[in-house]
């Protein structure tokens, strides 16, 4: 017993200083790319790290979208910044183009003068958390007492689709904000074609539908195990980043009414939702009992499509060239 | 039937009516701007019914999913956050009309949405009575705000956005960290619920510190301002007078509601704190703003200022308790009006002329004169002399000041003043000369030139209702802001 009690200390150990490792190897390193790349693994550590604290469903989530997604969103920006400044269309550069020049005292005294805030506010962060009582109840109990009003026997679930299924319609905007934001920049991105490598388009034929069905296995079990619509969306927006990358674009008519539904129909269903149980219960998102399990499903149902379908884009858009404008007119 | 309309949930509509409007424009582009005003001119009309509700029966209260807090969120509306969406509703009002005629329809289709989706997350912030709510709202907002900064996609604004990004989520990374320590120490994320559990051990107040700066820093009070003027100043005339008007009250208001629910009653220190920035605010942000040559930089800096007579409340706040919500929601609402119309201003001149020296203002007043009077009246609230709204809100403030024996921060008040005068004369004294180059002139839509100047018609107007306002707030002090609004009268 013991022996399995220190290799956990000595595997939470390793992990912990691990973390930190990557952190500090990501943060400074010259190099983008090695930057990139330190980070997903800092994101799959992190992941493992979840799980050391049982909570699954954030290391699933933080798997896929902390490092898979973004680390995907990074690379493609990084490859959109080094054809940038190889045309000079703009000042900005990937790499640097001189090592940084001997710094003057000033600031190395700002620079001296940052480091003290940054280890005493680190030192009092510290203490605080320190000074915690080391495990908190917090709403556990509350939410174990009305479980069985839920509709679902996953705890997170119950939280994130019933009791604050109203920060989940939120965070739905979020992500549709997210999609808005980037186009603001320019509109839909024009898709050049590119001949697909033959290995990426093989593999990614034999994994879209093991990676669909295992999307949708993660929203069934959310119900009762750890999964859901943030897991399953992400497994499922990962599955269109391989066939975008596999030289796979959506037919330019899919890109308009098509998308645009698709990005909208969580957000879209919350509302309508809110609203129907607005007029007939007199209370926002207040599900019947006796429907709120199917309701529960419907609604992460199409949250895993809009989910899916907002990081695809967002990798399409990152990826795609397009132009900048340089807004000379009105400048001067 | 005015019973049936008393019942209607005000509250959840003017939530879920922009979020609505958002996605329809979303989905049906082409109706991007019939579905906006809809919906911006439909929200009026629920606060307004929010309003009447909240005078005929008191606070508002609505468990979302029937729960109730702790285990559920709870939507909260007393008469601070009824003011908090008047201001909004008003000030979005303005600036709707004057973007419809601002926007070519390509840049419409990407503004339309957002900025209702912005709409909705500000409503949604005011009416929040949960810590973790009150995150999610905060990080629509942020996010909407940057995706608006970056409208145009040009340059400077990619740069002013991207710096704006970065500040924003800092700010909110902070605010949540705080978050998290205040639940963990707990147990809810309630603020009635929190209010009688928290007292002030080390996790309490590395939260306190945690949230303060974290919202210092979303609100711009310096010298966490760094990135107000870049993204102030380069972003499209109606998103400029959005984010200054409106975004960075937002924050000012958690931090508000937390000092006046959980924190004040033990952080004197950090009060004084924030109110030494904010008297530095005011005099780094007017003498900036007296040496910009570009007339947005100078409302942007002039924005840094003004956030830093929001901060005189705290330290003034200890004595006089009651009065610190009612006079901070009183300035920020001026402050709203008053700047929304001068970037508003702002936008018609640079259309006018195709840019915006202040030098090469070049007889705008007589080209422009709707335009003009509306800056100038903005001018006259921003400065402080009656009979408008600004004019009665640091009147306030420097009663509040004097009659504490707070001399010093009296004086920052008065050279604030002064020095605000001086940017703003110096703008007008342009518009009447004639600049040694012409230059040509393009037509500025008429609805343009009405949008601001009522908004600056509003700053003035509101001057004659604080009773009204304080009233709202806190029914019991509309004494004293009577006696303020009849000071200039006599």
């Amino acid at each position: 017993m013991d022996g399995i009690i220190f290799l956990q200390w000595a595997f939470d150990a390793v992990l912990g200083l691990g973390l930190l490792w990557l952190a500090w190897r990501a943060l400074n390193s010259s190099d983008l790319f090695k930057a990139i790349v330190l980070f997903i693994a800092f994101g799959l550590l992190m992941a493992l790290a979840w799980v050391r604290l049982n909570a699954s469903d954030v290391a699933l989530a933080e798997a896929a979208i902390g490092a898979g997604l973004t680390g995907a969103l990074l690379l493609a920006a990084l490859a959109r910044l080094e054809t940038m400044t190889d045309q000079n269309v703009s000042g900005v550069s990937a790499h640097p183009a001189h090592p940084p020049s001997p710094t003057p005292a000033g600031s190395r005294f700002s620079r001296g003068l940052l480091i003290l805030l940054l280890s005493a506010s680190t030192a009092g962060m510290g203490y605080a958390v320190w000074s915690l009582p080391s495990y908190s109840t917090g709403l556990s109990m509350d939410v174990a007492a009305h479980l069985d009003s839920s509709g679902v026997s996953n705890p997170v679930t119950a939280v994130l689709l019933n009791f604050r299924s109203y920060d989940t319609l939120l965070e739905m905007i979020v992500l549709l904000l997210a999609v808005l934001g980037v186009w603001s920049l320019d509109g839909l991105p024009p898709q050049p074609e590119k001949p697909p490598a033959t290995v990426l388009e093989t593999l990614s034929r034999f994994l879209t539908p093991v990676f669909i069905l295992v999307a949708a296995y993660l929203l069934w079990v959310g119900a009762d195990a750890p999964g859901g619509a943030f897991q399953a969306g992400s497994v499922l927006g990962a599955t269109g980043v391989l066939l975008l990358l596999s030289g796979w674009r959506p037919r330019a008519r899919l890109m308009q009414w098509p998308l645009r539904l698709a990005l909208t129909t969580g957000a879209g269903a919350f509302i309508l939702l809110g609203l129907l149980t607005l007029l007939l219960e007199k209370q926002l998102l207040a599900y019947p009992v006796a429907q709120a399990g199917r309701m529960i499903l419907l609604l992460e149902s199409l949250a895993t499509v809009s989910i899916a379908a907002t990081l695809a884009i967002l990798f399409l858009s990152v990826s795609s060239g397009h132009k900048m404008k340089t807004g000379k007119e009105e400048k001067e | 039937m005015l019973i049936g309309l008393l019942n209607i949930d005000w509250g959840v509509i003017t939530i879920m009516l922009p979020l609505a409007g958002g996605i329809a424009c979303v989905l049906w582009p082409a109706m991007s701007k019939p579905a906006g005003l809809i919906s911006v001119t439909g929200v009026v009309l629920a606060i307004a019914g929010l309003g009447w509700r909240i005078m005929e029966n008191g606070t508002y209260r609505h468990a979302v999913g029937g729960w109730g807090a702790p285990l559920g969120i709870d939507l909260f509306a007393d008469g601070l956050s009824l003011v908090m969406l008047i201001m909004t509703a008003l000030v979005g009002l303005g600036i709707s009309f004057y973007a419809k005629r601002f926007f070519s329809p390509c840049d419409a289709v990407r503004f339309w949405p957002i900025w209702l989706l912005l709409l909705a997350a500000l409503n949604a912030l005011f009416l929040s009575a949960d810590i973790f709510n009150l995150y999610v709202a905060l990080e629509m907002t942020g996010l909407a705000a940057v995706a608006l900064t970056a409208l145009t996609g040009r340059i400077d604004a990619l740069g002013g956005a991207m710096r704006y990004l970065l500040a924003t989520l800092l700010g909110s990374l902070a605010y949540l960290l705080g978050v998290v320590l205040l639940y963990h120490d707990a147990g809810s994320v309630d603020i009635a619920t929190l209010a009688q559990r928290i007292e002030p051990n080390a996790a309490v107040w590395t939260a306190l510190g945690l949230m303060s700066a974290g919202l210092a820093l979303k609100t711009a009070l310096f010298p966490l301002s760094f990135w107000l003027p870049p993204a102030h100043a380069s972003a499209p005339a109606p998103v400029s007078a959005l984010l200054s008007a409106l975004v960075i009250k937002a924050s000012f208001y958690i931090l508000l509601r937390l000092w006046l629910e959980l924190f004040g009653a033990f952080a004197e220190g950090v009060s004084m704190l924030l109110g030494l920035l904010g008297a530095a605010a005011i005099l780094w942000g007017s003498l900036q703003a007296l040496r910009q040559t570009r007339i947005k930089l100078l409302v942007a800096y002039s924005t840094v200022a003004q956030i830093g007579y929001l901060f005189l409340i705290y330290p003034l706040a200890l004595v006089s308790n009651g009065m610190a919500a009612s006079m901070a929601a009183y300035l920020a609402f001026s402050h709203a009006l008053a700047k929304s119309a001068m970037f508003l201003a702002a936008g018609n001149l640079m259309q006018f002329g195709g840019h915006d020296r202040i030098a090469d203002l070049d007889r705008a007043v007589q080209r422009l004169p709707l335009t003009v009077a509306a800056f100038a009246l903005a001018g006259v609230s921003i400065m402080g002399l009656p009979p408008s709204s600004g004019f009665v809100g640091k009147w306030l403030l420097l009663d509040a000041a004097m009659s504490q024996g707070r001399w010093d921060l009296a004086v920052v008040m008065i050279i604030g003043g002064l020095l605000a005068a001086g940017y703003i004369f110096k703008v007008l004294g342009y518009a009447f000369t004639q600049a040694e180059v012409p230059h040509d002139a393009r037509a500025v839509p008429a609805e343009m030139e009405w949008a601001a100047l009522l908004l600056a018609i509003g700053a003035i107007l509101l001057g004659f209702m604080a009773p009204q306002i304080f009233a709202l707030i806190h029914p019991d002090l509309a004494v004293n802001a009577s006696e303020a609004g009849t000071v200039w009268t006599a």
